[in-house]
Order: structure tokens, then C-alpha cells, then sequence
């Protein structure tokens, strides 16, 4: 036995065509190593924005977790921010649960309970109960739309009368599924608001549920005469985030925003435009020309391209053989992230991440630049053995790089607001300027 | 209402019990889940996975094979593992979707086994119950799998039970050495609920007693006092001279129980027992004092993982 985690060089996996990726680098084919990446990514609970926090982040909301007590029992990590407590409830299922379904009919008392509860304890009574289901549930078939209005039409002329009750689906069987729980997620929160007046100088941003950081784009927006841009992460109240419904059109700055974005369109009337995080400055460039066109508003980002492009400057002149291993627990397609830095003239040596078919592109330009990179599966059984020695990066970016090459220097760039645009660019690199001169010194 | 916790969060489930028991052993463990469940034994429920990585894996199941039962595919999938990577066995461990599709681990273990030669062990488990159960299992498993009746090995002592999600980094753990040589011990000694389940099991002479609190009393223990922890935590400090009634969320076995003490389950049963038992003490994790914040008596924080991940 070797004892070796396995990877493809990006040469080999060109060699054998976007049909024949490797099924080591595929997700499904075999038994999920249980790296940081693969814990965030399998478990849509675990870490960073997954469903639990997804559905909590609609102002003024509270979530019963419907669930098997395996289901509910990391979230004390979430329940321990200040933002989160009282604001999850468990209702745990039993065997006999799992036979009758009698659970289900437990769910109108139980909020009930838990709203009575807030009110006697002298907390602020949501406005929005999200139900939080799974595995088993999606096993059953359980009908949770159908739950959910029996549930609001329980409250209808008691004290709590007007509570909305929604659905959240924690599934993480139907991750890969049409509508993988992320999806669901958002299109669930979006459902909350209802028609409105338009303002045609009110935008909303999608896709994420931490505000964007200090990007060029809400600039943009704003010298182009946008008075209102809405995030839901800086909705107050609810009231505020329902106003999001007035918005004259959205940005989706997240593909897992796309069905709810759909949605929008056609319940409220809100045309759509997609904008994708990439850190190479010519596509950002495209893509704010193509969001100038589509939404008839002028950009002018010379002067912020050319300071992201100062930074990458800045960083090559210091470090010109710099060497990166890239992973995907990042706030980046690994990929692409990898991409850009070969085309900004660094190296990669490793990334660490699942091969999806659609990434292959990227994969299929590196191995034109950079055939050597190896290309590691965060998922793979292997990884286990995976040694820190055989790697000659300086510098790593990613929480489950640092899993891997503990002893560089690292730049986690998981953080919960999302870098977009040239300032992601512009602040990834000098991110990295810092780690490697703190390494120095 | 029965099965609301409007405080507390959800204690650690049996498959995490069962995944601790098994996971100092050198075994390929595998999840049967989607992922999930996995993600909360790597990474909440195991404290060791941060510094000794070990071969636990998710089945990686999806909503079609879990709905066409889809055994052969998961039997390839561990064969492909086992070509790979070096292990003594194989455990398979539940989780709420075998659970709900009626997996049955008997067959299960049969068509890994014709896969692959070394042996399967199944532990069946549910995310329904609590860890405790889920160790009982694990060690029930691993005896009729490995302990053999007469050992040539005899070890002075095997401490079952002191797990990591009982007693957090001060943990023993058990090896695979051990459970072979189990029934030739000179010493068995149950230290938490689970192992008094798997020496009952094992049908042998055994004492029952923490080795952590065993003539250790944590300071600040003064009057009457409730232990809220696991069972055998509460029976070493009364038999060192605490007066304590025991409250347990987990199990209370009758070999234990005297009058005064009660398993609970609800959080309701927690706040009665400290509103109408007159403690002078309350000896018990922290987090429980959520529930009774009118409680005016002493404190002892008893961490237990088991109830808040603290180690």
C-alpha cells in the first residue's frame, strides 16, 4: 500500500478530457474523507452561512429545528454568537416519530410554546418562525409547505396571530440535487416578501448573507444614482427587509442565488443580473461593462483596476518566484483563483478541491500555463495520508490549505462578508504581502 | 412539551458515542450518512480529530441511494477505501437515514465481508438516542466481533467508558489489543453509564467508579448536592463522602439508582429537581444554569462534552 494521497496533474487530467475527470476528483464516487472543506461542505449546518444561519438571517426570525437530536447538536458552536441566541429552538424527534410522523402535528404547539416562552422571558416575539427539517424528512416525504400554513393558521386569532412560519430544508442528501439545500434556502427567505411599488432607484444584492466588504460595486451603483441598495445581512427589521421588493432590479453576486433570483422575477416583477467573483482583473473589468450596459448606469473603474493591479504588482516585485497552494474553503473558486494567479505570473503548486465538471475549464487553461499543479480532492479517502513535505508552496490560501500545509504561512480568506470585485482582488494579495513579510520577520 | 428544548441545545447522539468508542482503534469508520451527520462527529463531537487524524469517513449518500437502497454501491465504495488505506476492520456506524429506510446492518456487514478480508463491524446507532447508547453498541459490537474467550494476553486493568465525550482530554483510550484480551483482564472498571452496559455485557466482575473523581472531590462542593452528569461521576462522589442525589440525562442503572436520584430527560425535570430539592450545591455543567437562572446556591461547573461540547 503507498500510503500517498493520490492527485492529477492538471496536464493529465487535460489528457483525459472534461468525460474522463478522474473519479478520485469527482464528488459521490467514493467515501467522503472528513478534511475542513468536507465538513463545511457536506454538512449544510456545520460552518459558515448553512442553512441554520442562512434561514436566521432574515431579521427578527427564530428557527424550531425539527429534527433528530444529531441533527441540532453542532449548532451550540452557532448558538454561542451573540447574534443567534434565543433564536434556536430544537423539537426533537424519537423512534416512534420516525413511524407515525406524529412529529409533524407537534409543530403548531410547539411554536406556540416557544413564542409564549420568548414573550414570558421578556424577548422581542419574531416575526418569522423558520422550520428547520432533515435528512429524515426528505425521506418521508414530509409535505412542509402544507405544515408550515397549518402551522400560521393555528396562530390565526391568538396573540401571535401573523407570525409567518416557513419551511428550511437541511437535506444534505439533495446537495447535488436540482434544488441542493442553499438553493432552497434563499428561494425560501425571498418568498417572504410580497409585491410592491417599484423604485427605480432601489437595487438589491443577493446571493450572500453577510454584507459585501468595502467593494467599488456599491460605488458604482451609488455615483450611478442607485439611492437604495439592499442586502438582506443590513436589513434591521423586517419591515426593511420586505422592502427589498421594491427594488427596480437585482445583482446575484451567487450562482445558489439563481432560483431565487427566478423567483423574484416572476412573483415581483425583479429582472435580474448575475455577476460572478473572479479574481482576474480583465474579467472583472468585462463584467462591470456588461452590468453598465445591461442596467444603463456609467462605471468607470480605471482607477480601482489599476490599483487591484498595483497590489499584484506590489506582491510579484517582492516575492517574484512566489509559489501558492490553493484550497476551497475560501472565499474563491479554487479554480479560478488558481487560474488567475498562474496568469498573474505566480505558481501554484497544489489545489484542493472537487473537480466539478463545470470548473474544468479552468483546469483545462492551467494545463496550458502550469501542467505541473496538482490537483488534489478534498473528499478522496487518500487524503488522509496526504504529507505536508512533498509540497513547495510559501504561501496558503484557504482554511483547508492550512488543514494541509500547516506550517506556511496562511491566508484563510473564509470570512463571513464577502470580498467582490477589484477590492477582493486588491486585498487578497496584500493579505498575502502581510502573512509572507510577518513570516519573515 | 415532550421533545422541546427551548434552552439547551441537543446532547451528543449515540452515533457520536459510537464513533468515539471506535475511534482510537485503528478502524476504518464509516458514517452511513450524507454527510451531516459526519460533519458532527469530525467536527463538534470528537475533540481528538483536531490533533490525530484518524479514518473516519461519510458514506457521501445521496437521496437515490438511500431511497433504492443502494448497499452494493456503498459496499464498492468501502472496498475502493480498504485497497487504499490500511485498516484493521471496517465499522459501519448509523445514523437517521438507515435508520428510516430500515438498513439491515446484518446483510449489510455480509456483502461488505465478500468484498473485502477483514472483518465488518456494524454499530447500530440512530441520532435518536444519546451517546451513551451509542458506546453500549459499539462496545457490544466490537466484543462479539473481536473478545476473545480466552485470551493469551492478561491485562491487569481495562477501564471501559471513559470516553471523551464523558470526560473530555482526561479520556483512556481503549485499543483493539484491549477488546481481545477483554475477558482476561484481572481488572474491569466501568467508568461512565456505557461501561457498566458493557461489562454487564461481558458478564464479568467489575467496579464501578470514575477514575477522575475517585477521592477527588472538586472544590466548592459543600451541603446537600445535586450531580447532574453521568451516573458514575455522581456514584464516585457520593462513595467519597458527597451528600448528592444523581440527575442524569443519560441512563441510571438500578446498580447505581438509590432513592433521590432520577433519570430526566426534559429540561422541565431539571428546573423541578432544582426548585423543589433544596440544594445547598449544584454540581454540573455551567450550561445547565441557563435553565435555572433564579438558582441562588453554589455552583460547580461539572463539564461534561456531552451536554456542551466543552472540553
Amino acid at each position: 500500500m503507498k500510503h500517498e494521497a493520490v492527485f492529477f496533474t492538471a496536464e493529465e487530467i487535460l489528457k483525459r478530457g472534461k468525460a474522463g475527470i478522474p473519479d478520485e476528483l469527482l464528488s459521490g464516487k467514493n467515501l467522503v474523507y472528513s478534511s475542513p472543506a468536507t465538513l463545511a461542505y457536506n454538512s449544510p449546518g456545520a460552518e459558515g452561512f448553512g442553512v441554520k444561519r442562512a434561514g436566521l438571517s432574515v431579521p427578527e426570525s427564530v428557527m424550531l429545528i425539527v429534527a433528530p437530536g444529531c441533527c441540532g447538536r453542532n449548532t451550540s458552536l452557532i448558538s454561542s454568537m451573540p447574534e443567534y441566541k434565543n433564536r434556536f429552538f430544537y423539537l426533537e424527534m424519537s423512534e416512534p416519530d420516525l413511524v407515525t410522523g406524529r412529529h409533524l402535528n407537534k409543530i403548531p404547539d410547539a411554536i406556540k410554546e416557544v413564542l409564549a416562552f420568548l414573550k414570558d422571558t421578556g424577548k422581542k416575539v419574531p416575526k418569522v418562525v423558520m422550520i428547520c427539517i432533515t435528512c429524515v424528512d426528505a425521506l418521508l416525504g414530509t409535505d412542509m409547505d402544507r405544515v408550515c400554513r397549518k402551522a400560521e393558521d393555528a396562530l390565526t386569532g391568538g396573540e401571535f396571530e401573523g407570525v409567518k412560519v416557513r419551511p428550511c430544508y437541511m437535506y444534505a442528501l439533495t446537495r447535488e440535487g436540482r434544488r441542493p439545500p442553499m438553493v432552497h434556502v434563499r428561494q425560501t427567505i425571498y418568498s417572504l416578501l410580497e409585491p410592491m411599488e417599484k423604485d427605480a432607484r432601489s437595487v438589491n444584492i443577493i446571493g450572500g448573507f453577510a454584507p459585501l466588504e468595502n467593494t467599488e460595486l456599491i460605488t458604482y451603483l451609488k455615483l450611478a444614482g442607485i439611492r437604495n441598495i439592499r442586502q438582506i445581512s443590513t436589513c434591521k427589521t423586517f419591515e426593511e427587509f420586505l422592502e427589498m421588493a421594491s427594488a427596480n432590479f437585482n445583482i446575484v453576486i451567487d450562482p445558489e442565488a439563481r432560483a431565487a433570483a427566478e423567483d423574484m422575477n416572476k412573483n415581483l416583477n425583479i429582472p435580474y443580473i448575475e455577476l460572478t467573483r473572479v479574481y482576474s482583473t480583465d474579467k472583472i473589468s468585462s463584467q462591470y461593462k456588461a452590468l453598465a450596459s445591461v442596467a444603463g448606469i456609467d462605471i468607470n473603474d480605471s482607477e480601482e483596476k489599476a490599483e487591484a493591479d498595483e497590489a499584484v504588482a506590489k506582491l510579484k516585485n517582492a516575492y517574484p518566484d512566489l509559489t501558492f497552494n490553493i484550497g476551497e474553503c475560501t472565499n474563491a473558486n479554487a479554480f479560478e483563483l488558481a487560474l488567475s494567479l498562474v496568469r498573474m505570473g505566480f505558481k501554484v503548486d497544489e489545489i484542493y478541491a472537487t473537480l466539478a465538471p463545470e470548473n474544468f475549464v479552468y483546469v483545462k487553461n492551467m494545463a496550458l500555463l502550469s501542467p505541473d499543479t496538482k490537483i488534489y480532492c478534498n473528499m478522496e479517502p487518500t487524503m488522509l495520508y496526504y504529507k505536508i513535505s512533498s509540497s513547495k508552496a510559501q504561501v496558503t490560501v484557504g482554511k483547508d490549505a492550512k488543514f494541509y500545509c500547516p506550517d506556511i504561512p496562511n491566508i484563510a480568506w473564509n470570512q463571513d462578508t464577502r470580498p467582490f470585485g477589484y477590492q477582493g482582488v486588491r486585498d487578497l494579495m496584500n493579505k498575502v504581502f502581510e502573512a509572507l513579510k510577518e513570516a519573515e520577520a | 412539551m415532550k421533545g422541546l428544548r427551548k434552552v439547551l441545545t441537543p446532547f451528543a447522539p449515540d452515533q457520536s458515542g459510537a464513533s468515539g468508542v471506535l475511534y482510537s482503534m485503528g478502524a476504518l469508520i464509516v458514517i452511513i450518512d450524507a454527510g451531516g451527520c459526519t460533519g458532527n462527529v469530525c467536527g463538534f463531537d470528537e475533540p481528538r480529530w483536531h490533533e490525530t487524524r484518524s479514518a473516519v469517513f461519510s458514506a457521501g449518500l445521496r437521496d437515490m441511494d438511500a431511497i433504492l437502497g443502494r448497499d452494493e454501491l456503498l459496499a464498492s465504495k468501502i472496498k475502493s477505501a480498504c485497497e487504499r488505506i490500511d485498516t484493521a476492520f471496517v465499522a459501519v456506524v448509523g445514523t437517521p437515514v438507515p435508520a428510516t429506510i430500515g438498513t439491515d446492518y446484518k446483510a449489510l456487514k455480509r456483502l461488505i465481508e465478500n468484498k473485502i478480508d477483514i472483518p465488518v463491524v456494524p454499530v447500530i446507532s440512530n441520532g435518536m438516542k444519546l451517546y451513551n447508547e451509542g458506546e453500549k453498541e459499539a462496545y457490544k459490537a466490537l466484543i462479539d466481533e473481536f473478545a476473545e474467550d480466552a485470551p493469551f494476553v492478561i491485562k491487569d486493568q481495562i477501564v471501559l467508558g471513559m470516553t471523551p465525550l464523558t470526560y473530555g482530554k482526561d479520556h483512556i483510550d481503549i485499543t483493539l489489543d484491549d477488546i481481545k484480551n477483554i475477558r482476561g483482564a484481572k481488572k474491569l472498571i466501568a467508568a461512565s453509564s456505557s461501561g457498566i452496559d458493557a461489562c454487564e455485557y461481558l458478564g464479568q466482575d467489575f467496579e464501578i467508579v470514575s477514575l477522575i473523581y475517585k477521592n477527588n472531590i472538586p472544590e466548592g462542593i459543600t451541603g446537600k448536592t445535586l450531580v447532574c452528569h453521568d451516573e458514575v461521576v455522581g456514584k464516585t462522589l457520593r462513595d467519597a463522602g458527597v451528600d448528592c442525589d444523581i440527575a442524569t440525562f443519560f441512563k441510571l442503572h438500578d446498580s447505581v439508582r438509590q432513592d433521590g436520584d432520577k433519570k430526566i430527560t426534559e429540561e422541565d425535570e431539571f428546573i423541578a429537581m432544582v426548585r423543589d430539592g433544596g440544594y445547598d450545591t449544584i454540581a454540573a455543567d455551567i450550561c445547565l444554569k441557563d435553565l435555572v437562572p433564579g438558582y441562588k446556591g453554589n455552583w460547580v461547573d461539572l463539564k461534561c462534552f456531552a451536554i456542551s461540547g466543552r472540553t
